[in-house]
């Protein structure tokens, strides 16, 4: 599990005078499933596209395969598979000729596999692009993809027009994917598909990685939700540093029932407080990536507790 | 109802002229300029009788008569009589491409791309968008019409009166208006943009082919042919309004099917139906040069139909040039039927090398689309997939350039071809062989030409579109520069005045063997900065 597929190390990009990209570094290994999430505008694209050699980057590096990724573009490209979040098709070609074009410029042929994923998700291939939605030129993007034996997977918010059904069995095929050992970086808004499929998550944000790692590792960097009924009035949890967003919940009965957040790492210390109060009842709920997602965006503007 | 049909429409109007003001003063400064600047500076090019005579000599010739429409003036001749046999039918052709320009960029291209999806969404009239481009053409016709009217008249040319100058304003105002709603009549036919340019150039160019053998043959048939009317206009002559009402009476017939048309179909769809295509792509499509020629295979085709129709037309009248006979009965006897033959042939080659350059400068509008498109279609989104795959920017950049060069190829050989072969109608026909002269000797400046505008899209793809600044200025200059007097070195500014009078003349081998040199310089320093620079993506 240790072949390193992608390695992005402290890679920037400029515009003119603006830099969208400042410091990105994250690797993918093999096998690997990696969500790269993040608000609009803040530089997934632009580093996808500079992984594809369409754009060149003003400093840093980034290796696929070990290879340059401007350097040797052409070779890299032959063992990977892209499917962009906008898709533009040519209006006078048919869905089913785009996906033979796409898989013939790689060198490869239009398979049972090729037919069974048209059948999968729905798609009439005798149709020109000009007639597709947003959604049947991802559908076609995405076969093409899909029917690709690549090595490598890079899948830019694929699958924003795509219905529900036809998203999970997006999902089960990158699914099948990672069950033969490829790898797959995947950028996505539905936070959902990239709790349920990634393996790894980073986040990106004005152009830095501001956190990598697993989910789990990330949980415990931030705040878990806590509803807690007790029999004896708490007195100094709220004083508590870790604890945030403390509000007492008036029910009926008059018993002490409060809902307040607290550090993932404080918990256990939390715990002994609490249990001096008796409790009655707990829930916790540990943070979604949502509520990670959203805490990264609005907590870090102008430098958070994180960095 | 009405209120349903056309709410919002004053607002819309002012928007579209808004947001085209630009392109608006751009064409105005243009058109209203050739024509003031032309008329400012004929009196000292036509000054003397002896001049004016001999141009008029030239213009009544066959083979200007097929350029430029009849020439119906009387002596005395005046500068004035001269300019508008020479301006009218061109300056016609101009306001012509100025409405389709405008008129499909304001219905199909907005179709194409979503915005009138967006406007119509909101509480607009069904009509209200068609409605405005018509007022939009209406007022930027009628603006160029009343300004040219007021430039003739302080441009002081001899000959010129106050009708005239505003009949002659207000004709192009309304020739250009006419095919400006034919135009949006072919764009509801059209199922893209794209499709409604080309149709609208094919009517034209029918058209004008059609005004060209009518005036050669019998020009009483040019009131037909529609394009013909802005020469019924008789301009400092007879002073005729009447073909104004005409063209007002089909502007009028073509706006009652443009909207009953536009009522009856669907936005974003032509009234051409889609039919099914392929289920799988063919053997053929496996390239990113296979692609681009399978993309451009219509208009290519077209294109290359189209040239090879307009080198017969001109071809067609060979005859009528090339006949000493017709023209001067005389000369019968005093030349020996060699002599005559190698007049008549002189003659036409003389014509021929005239219109090769005309078809050297059109063959090249189509290769420089395909090379424009390089940016293009990137900016369309189009080719990032392919960026995605084992396809080096080589491949991508060698694919359009070799696509531009086949067309362009094709084009120029179709033409010559078609002039060659119904310029066999002549009582002393040139060989065939005679014309590839013009072929070989004209290819390599339309490589370089090529060569120029790939050397704008690898550099600066942002300003690609200096590039047809080519041929443009290579039509003014070569075209017009006989008539214009216009110095050698200002011809050739353009690699098209780098070729000698082939096919009268014979082909200098080595100054092709050079220009190919330099199309392959350019084309290498091309791709250098091809491979080097972002590509600029949505």
């Amino acid at each position: 599990m240790s072949e390193t597929v992608l390695k992005i190390n402290n890679l920037q990009k400029k515009f003119g005078k603006l830099a969208v990209l400042k410091n990105i570094t994250f690797s993918i290994q093999r096998g690997e499933v990696f969500g790269f999430i993040g608000p609009n505008g803040s530089g997934k694209s632009t580093t996808i596209r500079i992984l594809l050699g369409i754009l060149r980057a003003n400093g840093g590096s980034a290796t696929i395969f070990g290879q340059d990724v401007w350097q040797n573009a052409v070779s890299i490209h032959r063992r990977i598979a892209y499917v962009p979040g906008d898709i533009y098709l040519w209006p006078n070609l048919t869905g089913g000729e785009i996906i033979d074009l796409f898989l013939k410029l790689n060198q490869q042929k239009h398979s049972t596999k090729t037919d069974e994923l048209i059948k999968q998700f729905h798609l009439d291939p005798t149709k020109k692009a000009r007639t597709y939605s947003k959604g049947n030129r991802q559908k076609v993007a995405l076969i093409a993809a899909f029917s690709t034996t690549a090595s490598f997977y890079i899948f830019d918010e694929p699958t924003s027009g795509l219905d529900p059904l036809m998203e999970e069995i997006f999902q089960k095929n990158v699914l099948a994917l990672k069950e033969q050992g490829k790898s797959v970086l995947l950028s996505s808004h539905i936070l959902s598909e990239v709790e349920k499929m990634c393996d790894r998550i980073g986040i990106i944000r004005d152009g830095q990685i501001i956190e990598t790692g697993t989910l789990e590792d990330m949980r415990h960097l931030t705040r878990t939700a806590i509803t807690v009924e007790i029999q004896e009035p708490l007195t100094n949890i709220q004083h508590l540093p870790s604890v945030h967003n403390f509000t007492p919940i008036l029910t009926a009965d008059k018993t002490n029932k409060v809902s307040f957040t607290v550090d993932s790492e404080n918990i256990n210390q939390l715990m002994e407080q609490l249990v001096k109060h008796k409790i009655i009842s707990l829930q916790s709920t540990p943070p979604t990536l949502e509520d990670l997602f959203l805490r990264y965006y609005n907590h870090h503007e102008g430098g958070g507790e994180h960095e | 109802m009405s209120d349903n049909l056309f709410n919002q429409l004053g607002y819309l109007t002012r928007i579209y002229l808004r947001r085209d003001r630009l392109w608006i003063a751009g064409w105005l400064v243009a058109i209203v300029g050739l024509i003031a600047g032309t008329a400012v500076s004929f009196d000292g090019i036509y000054g003397t009788q002896s001049t004016l005579a001999s141009i008029a000599a030239t213009l009544k010739t066959p083979a200007m008569i097929a350029l430029f429409g009849p020439f119906l003036a009387k002596p005395p001749y005046t500068p004035a009589l001269i300019f508008v046999s020479e301006m009218m039918v061109f300056m016609g052709l101009f306001f012509v491409i100025m409405n389709i320009y405008f008129a499909v960029k304001n219905t199909r291209a907005d179709e194409d791309n979503g915005v009138t999806e967006v406007i119509r969404a909101h509480a607009v009239g069904k009509l209200s968008p068609l409605t405005a481009v018509v007022i939009e053409l209406f007022l930027i016709n009628l603006l160029n019409g009343i300004l040219i009217a007021i430039s003739l008249s302080f441009s002081g040319m001899t000959g010129t009166d106050t009708n005239g100058n505003w009949l002659l304003g207000l004709g192009f105002a309304g020739f250009g208006f006419m095919f400006g709603i034919l135009s949006l009549l072919l764009a509801q036919l059209a199922s893209n943009a794209r499709g409604a340019t080309t149709l609208s150039y094919l009517v034209l160019g029918a058209a004008y082919i059609a005004r060209m053998l009518t005036d050669v043959q019998n020009k009483n048939y040019t009131w037909f042919t529609v394009f013909g009317l802005i020469e019924k206009l008789a301009i400092y002559t007879a002073n005729n309004w009447l073909p104004l009402l005409y063209m007002g009476l089909l502007t009028l017939f073509f706006l009652t099917i443009t909207v009953f048309l536009s009522l009856q179909r669907d936005i974003g769809a032509g009234l051409l139906p889609a039919r099914a295509g392929r289920r799988r792509a063919s053997f053929f499509l496996a390239n990113p040069l296979s692609l681009i020629l399978r993309l451009e295979r219509t208009s290519i085709i077209v294109w290359v139909c189209g040239m090879f129709i307009l080198g017969i037309s001109y071809g067609s009248i060979f005859s009528n040039i090339g006949d000493l006979i017709k023209t001067n009965p005389i000369i019968a006897d005093l030349m020996s039927s060699d002599a005559l033959r190698d007049s008549n042939q002189a003659l036409i080659l003389n014509f021929a090398a005239t219109l090769s350059v005309i078809f050297a400068i059109i063959a090249t509008i189509p290769a420089i689309i395909i090379i424009l498109k390089i940016n293009n279609d990137e900016k369309k989104g189009w080719l990032e997939q392919i960026h995605a795959k084992g396809i080096s920017r080589l491949n991508i950049l060698s694919s359009y350039t070799a696509a531009a060069l086949l067309c362009e190829t094709l084009c120029l050989l179709f033409a010559l071809l078609g002039m060659g072969i119904a310029g066999m109608g002549a009582p002393d026909p040139v060989p065939l062989v005679r014309f590839l002269r013009a072929f070989v000797g004209y290819l390599p400046a339309l490589y370089v030409v090529t060569g120029i505008s790939l050397f704008l899209t690898a550099f600066i793809p942002h300003l690609q579109n200096i590039a047809w600044l080519l041929p443009i200025y290579g039509i003014f200059s070569l075209y017009f520069g006989e008539l214009l007097k216009l110095p050698q070195w200002a011809k050739n500014l353009t690699p098209y005045g780098w070729v000698n009078r082939v096919p009268l003349a014979k082909v200098e081998w080595s100054h092709g063997f050079l220009m190919l040199l330099l199309t392959l310089g350019l084309i290498m320093v091309s791709y250098l900065a091809y491979s080097r620079r972002d590509l600029s993506g949505t």
